[in-house]
């Protein structure tokens, strides 16, 4: 139980390390990152709405992994948003949108396209165990009670 | 199991802090530059990142800085493309051979 427990705190860990500093360097250089996001093959109207939308939510999910009340959420949340670029990298490697933009994000901008997909993917499998373990502690937790 | 979720907790929050830190571009970084363009002939000022260019995925060099006295530099890394409909660039893209 113990060693489940400490998995689980060790995923929300992850998480929020992940979320917390992709947040962070886009909010410490908002210039660049305005630019790189204006820069991807979607309508503007919906860039300029993601622009605010992506690094708030990051922080959103961060606050809600620390609190086992709101840590499901957070964990569908993290699922959802890494399923997300998960897809929308498949997009741009398959050259749905007719060119290939950067792939932006503090140090994770260093990656190519192919490694942002086996990155997401990681996550992606990160949030679903995270999911699982939650969902076993709080069904248990019910029996108990 | 609080203190081990509280470590693990603040220690992903100095890793994600001190990353960030760390990797922030300082105001010597040459994005913080005007940014200029080959068109083939010569080097020509580029508008806004993002708004007016952005550069394709590509080992070529995209953009450069001056050092005002005839020397430009390589900065941003990709191929030089105008955003349609939006641009303040003067001459045609000529991509650099």
């Amino acid at each position: 139980m113990l060693k489940k427990q400490t998995l689980l705190e060790c995923i929300a860990g992850v998480l929020i390390a992940l979320f917390l500093y992709a947040s962070l360097s886009k909010f410490m250089d908002f210039h660049t990152f305005t630019g790189e996001m204006l820069n991807q093959p979607l309508p503007h109207y919906i860039t300029r709405f993601l622009i605010w939308f992506i690094p708030v939510t990051e922080i959103g999910m961060c606050i809600a992994l620390l609190f086992e009340r709101t840590r499901l959420y957070a964990l569908y949340a993290s699922l959802g948003f890494m399923t997300l670029f998960t897809i929308y990298s498949i997009f741009i490697l398959l050259n749905f949108f007719g060119r290939i933009p950067c792939s932006c994000g503090g140090v994770i901008k260093r990656l190519t396209w192919r490694q942002h997909l086996v990155f997401n993917l990681f996550f992606v499998g990160v949030s679903v165990w995270g999911i699982i373990l939650q969902r076993r502690k709080m069904f248990k937790s019910i029996i108990i009670n | 199991m609080k203190k081990i979720k509280w470590t693990i907790m603040t220690l992903a929050i100095l890793t994600s802090v001190g990353g960030a830190l760390a990797t922030r571009p300082t105001q010597g970084d040459c994005r913080f530059a005007q940014q200029y363009y080959w068109a083939g002939w010569g080097y020509f000022p580029t508008g806004q990142w993002g708004v007016n260019y952005f550069c394709d995925a590509s080992t070529n060099t995209c953009t450069y800085i001056t050092d005002g006295v005839g020397h430009y530099y390589p900065c941003r890394i990709g191929d030089y493309r105008v955003l349609p409909g939006i641009t303040n660039s003067k001459v045609p893209i000529v991509k650099k051979k």
